[in-house]
C-alpha cells in the first residue's frame, strides 16, 4: 500500500467534482438541439463556452497531474509548484464560471478574436475570462517548466529524449514515460508561451485600443489551442506506457523505434494546427500544406508504434484485467479511433467539406472522451487502488466501463452521422432544412446521460477508495 | 518623477501607435458595396465612341467588365475617377486579357463625339480594351437603378450631384463592388489583382493592426511576411532555449547509475 499523502489525490476531487458537471452541460446543448430545452436556447453559447474550455483544461490538468504523479517515481518535482498549479487553477476555474454564469459569456472555447469585442455580454465578462485563462496560462507554463527542471536534474537533454536509443545504444535506459512527457513538455512550453503572447494583444487592445490582426490572433489561437489538446493526450498516453506493464506482467521499454516515433513529434506537432485554418484564405498556401503533412507525422508514428506497442504487450500476456487495465486499452483504442477521424478531418479536400459539420466535434470528443479521460481515470483508479488495497468489485467495475463506453460511442456516433449528413456545428436550435440534426442530438443527449451513469459506477469503485485513501 | 515617466511611456507610445495606425486604416468596405454583390444588371443597348452600337453583354465575351459612370462636362470627381481606374489597371494589368472597361455616361447631353473627345484626353481611344459609350434615358434608368447608383442635376447648370461606383461584372451579375472616390486606391487595385484570377491574401480591418502576419502590396502584387509572424516563432524559440536552460548541464549531476544505486 502506498502512502496517500500525493499531489494526485488533492487533483482527483477536481476531477470528479467538474466532469460530472461538465458532462452534463454537454448533456444540455445536445437537448436544447434536440429539441428537449429548445426554451434555454439562451444558455446554449455560454453553456457551450464552459463545456469547451471546462473540459480542455480539466483533461489537460488531470494529464499533467498524472505524469507529475508518476515522474515522482525517477525524480523530484517541487511540492510548492504543484501546489501553486492546484490553486491557480481552481482560481482560473472560480473566475471562468464567474464570467459564464455571471456575466453571460458566450465567445466559445476558441473565444475567436475579434468575438470577445463583439459579443452581447458585459466588456467585464471578458475581462474576467481573459483573466482566467491568463492565471491558467501562467501557473501551468511554470507547473511545466518545473516538471522539466526535475527531469533535467537527472537526464541529459539527448538522454531524456532518448538520442542514444536512435544512436544505437540501449544504456541508459530512460523509461518511455519520461521520453513522451519531456517531448510533451517541452511542446507544452511553446503552447503556454503562445497563449501568453495572445493574452498579452488582447490586454493591449483592451487597455491601450492597439488594434490586432484577426488571422494572427487566429494563428495564435490555435497554436496554443490544438497544440495544448493534443499534447494533454500524449500525456495520458505516457501514464499508459508507465502503467499497462504492472496489468500485462512484461515491461514496455523504450527503443530506437519508440524513441524515432516520439521524436518525430517533437516540434512537428507545433505545426500541426494549421489544418484549423484550412478555411481562412488569407492564411498563405505553404502553411496549408505543411499542415496536412504535419498532422500526419506527428500522430501517425507515435500513435502505430504505440498501439502495436500495447497490442504486443497484451497478446498471451497474463493480463490482470481490472478497471486501471481495461480503461488503458480502451483508451488507447479511443485514441486510435478519434485520431483516424482527426487524420480524416485534416486533409485539406476533406476538411473543406467536413469542416464546420459536426464531424469535428464527433472526433475531438471520441479522442478526448474515449481516449485522454479513460486513461487518466484508469490512472486515477490504478492510484487509487495502489492506496488502499481493497477488495475489486470486478462486476461493478466492467459495468462501469460499458456503460461509460456505449455512453461515449453512442455521443460520438451521434455526431459522426450528423457531421457526415452535413448538419453544421455551432447551431443552437436547427432550422427545418436541418431538421435530421434534432433526431441526432436527442439521442447523443441519452447517450452523454448514459455515460454520466457509467461515470457515477466509476466512482462508485473509484471515489470510494479515493475517500479511504484520504481520509485512512 | 523620472520612474513614473518610465512606466507611463509604453503606455503612451502604446496609445500613440493606436491612434496613427487608426488614422492610416483603410475605410472598410461599405455595407452597399455588399450588397450589390450578386445583383443581376440588365443587359442594356450601348452606343460606343467608335459609333458601333452593341449590347452591355457583348461587351465582357466571356470575361469581366468593369463598369463606371461619368459624363464628359464633370467639374468634379470623373474624370479623376477614370483616371485612377487607367492607372491601376496599368500598375497591375490584366487589361484585356483578364476584363475590359466600360465608361457609361450618364448624361443624356453627351454624343459620341463627346466620347470619343473623352478617349483621346486619356489616350484611350484606339484602346480596344476600354469603352466609352452612352446609352438611351430608358436603360440609363435601368442599368443605375440595378446598380442603386445617383446622379441629380444641379438646378439649371451643367453640372450633376453624383456618387462614384465601380463594379466587376461577370456573367450578368456584379462580382465586387467599390463605391466611393480615388482615395482607395489599395482596394481598387486588389480588386484589379483579383479580376486576374488571384486571390489577394490581405483583408480589410476597421483599426490598422500594429503588427500584421502578412502584408500585401497591391501595386507589385507581392505578399510578404510582416512582423506579426515573428510572434508565432517566438514560442518555438521560446521552449528551445527554456529546454536548453533547464537541461543545462551541471556539474555536479548524479550519475544515472549512482541515482539508481
Amino acid at each position: 500500500m502506498q502512502a496517500a499523502n500525493r499531489q494526485i489525490f488533492h487533483w482527483m476531487p477536481v476531477v470528479f467534482v467538474l466532469f460530472p458537471i461538465l458532462i452534463l452541460l454537454g448533456a444540455f446543448m445536445r437537448s436544447v438541439q434536440g429539441g428537449v430545452l429548445p426554451e434555454l436556447e439562451g444558455w446554449f453559447y455560454p453553456m457551450m463556452t464552459l463545456h469547451g474550455v471546462g473540459m480542455v483544461g480539466l483533461w489537460y490538468v488531470a494529464s499533467m497531474a498524472i505524469v507529475a504523479d508518476l515522474l515522482t517515481r525517477y525524480v523530484r518535482p517541487s511540492p510548492v509548484v504543484a501546489n501553486v498549479a492546484l490553486w491557480g487553477t481552481v482560481i482560473g476555474v472560480v473566475l471562468l464560471l464567474a464570467s459564464v454564469f455571471l456575466g453571460r459569456y458566450a465567445a466559445g472555447w476558441y473565444f475567436l478574436y475579434p468575438l470577445p469585442f463583439k459579443g452581447e455580454w458585459p466588456a467585464w465578462s471578458n475581462l474576467v475570462f481573459l483573466l482566467s485563462l491568463t492565471v491558467l496560462g501562467a501557473v501551468w507554463l511554470v507547473w511545466t517548466l518545473d516538471l522539466l527542471r526535475a527531469i533535467g536534474s537527472r537526464y541529459t537533454l539527448p538522454q531524456a529524449l532518448g538520442w542514444h536509443y536512435i544512436a544505437g545504444r540501449s544504456e541508459p535506459a530512460v523509461p518511455p514515460a519520461i521520453l513522451i512527457i519531456t517531448i510533451s513538455l517541452i511542446c507544452g512550453i511553446a503552447a503556454l508561451v503562445s497563449a501568453v503572447i495572445l493574452m498579452a494583444l488582447f490586454f493591449l487592445e483592451m487597455f491601450a485600443g492597439i488594434a490586432n490582426d484577426p488571422l494572427l490572433m487566429k494563428n495564435l489561437t490555435f497554436f496554443f489551442g490544438h497544440t495544448i489538446i493534443n499534447l494533454a493526450m500524449y500525456l495520458g498516453v505516457a501514464a499508459a506506457y508507465e502503467i499497462l506493464p504492472h496489468y500485462a506482467g512484461r515491461p514496455w521499454k523504450a527503443n530506437r523505434v519508440v524513441a524515432i516515433a516520439w521524436n518525430c513529434v517533437l516540434l512537428i506537432v507545433l505545426f500541426a494546427y494549421f489544418h484549423h485554418l484550412y478555411m481562412d484564405f488569407v492564411q498563405p498556401g505553404p502553411l496549408q500544406y505543411i499542415g496536412q503533412i504535419a498532422s500526419y507525422a506527428s500522430a501517425v508514428p507515435s500513435t502505430i508504434v504505440t498501439l502495436f506497442g500495447a497490442l504486443l504487450l497484451v497478446f498471451h500476456a497474463r493480463m490482470r484485467w481490472n478497471l486501471t487495465s481495461i480503461l488503458l486499452f480502451l483508451g488507447l483504442a479511443g485514441w486510435a479511433i478519434g485520431g483516424i477521424g482527426a487524420m480524416i478531418d485534416s486533409t485539406i479536400n476533406v476538411n473543406v467539406r467536413l469542416h464546420n459539420t459536426l464531424w469535428v466535434p464527433a472526433h475531438f470528443h471520441t479522442y478526448n472522451l474515449a481516449g485522454l479521460a479513460f486513461l487518466v481515470l484508469a490512472y486515477f483508479h490504478h492510484v487509487c487502488q495502489n492506496a488502499t488495497g481493497l477488495p475489486e468489485n470486478h462486476l461493478l467495475q466492467r459495468a462501469s466501463a460499458l456503460t461509460m463506453t456505449f455512453g461515449a460511442y453512442g455521443v460520438f456516433l451521434m455526431f459522426y452521422l450528423a457531421g457526415a449528413y452535413s448538419v453544421p456545428r455551432r447551431f443552437a436550435l436547427y432550422p427545418a432544412e436541418l431538421a435530421h440534426g434534432t433526431s441526432y442530438a436527442f439521442w447523443g443527449m441519452l447517450c452523454a446521460l448514459l455515460f454520466l451513469l457509467g461515470f457515477l459506477l466509476y466512482l462508485g469503485e473509484t471515489g470510494r477508495r479515493w475517500w479511504r485513501a484520504v481520509a485512512g | 518623477m523620472r520612474r513614473l515617466t518610465l512606466l507611463l511611456l509604453p503606455a503612451l507610445l502604446a496609445q500613440a501607435t493606436a491612434l496613427a495606425a487608426a488614422e492610416m486604416a483603410p475605410p472598410p468596405a461599405t455595407r452597399a458595396e455588399a450588397r450589390l454583390e450578386g445583383r443581376a444588371v440588365p443587359d442594356i443597348p450601348l452606343r460606343l465612341a467608335d459609333g458601333h452600337e452593341r449590347m452591355l453583354s457583348d461587351l465582357g465575351q466571356g470575361r469581366t467588365l468593369l463598369v463606371t459612370f461619368f459624363y464628359r462636362r464633370c467639374a468634379g470627381v470623373c474624370l479623376p475617377f477614370l483616371e485612377w481606374i487607367n492607372n491601376a489597371a496599368t500598375e497591375v494589368g490584366g487589361l484585356g486579357s483578364d476584363y475590359q472597361i466600360l465608361a457609361l455616361s450618364f448624361d443624356e447631353a453627351d454624343t459620341v463625339a463627346d466620347l470619343r473627345a473623352q478617349a483621346r484626353v486619356f489616350g484611350l481611344l484606339e484602346n480596344r480594351n476600354w469603352h466609352f459609350a452612352v446609352t438611351d434615358q430608358a436603360a440609363l434608368a435601368d442599368i443605375t437603378g440595378a446598380l442603386d447608383f445617383w446622379y441629380r442635376r444641379q438646378g439649371s447648370s451643367n453640372q450633376y450631384d453624383h456618387g462614384s461606383l465601380l463594379v466587376a461584372v461577370r456573367d450578368g451579375r456584379v462580382i465586387r463592388a467599390l463605391s466611393g472616390g480615388p482615395g482607395q486606391t489599395q482596394r481598387l487595385r486588389e480588386l484589379v489583382w483579383e479580376l486576374r484570377g488571384r486571390v489577394a491574401s490581405y483583408y480589410a480591418v476597421d483599426k490598422e493592426p500594429m503588427l500584421r502576419c502578412l502584408d500585401f502590396d497591391p501595386r507589385t502584387g507581392a505578399l510578404r511576411l510582416d512582423w506579426g509572424m515573428l510572434l508565432l516563432v517566438a514560442p518555438a524559440l521560446t521552449s528551445l532555449a527554456a529546454a536548453m536552460a533547464v537541461f543545462m548541464p551541471r556539474r555536479h549531476r548524479p550519475s544515472l547509475l549512482r541515482s539508481k544505486s
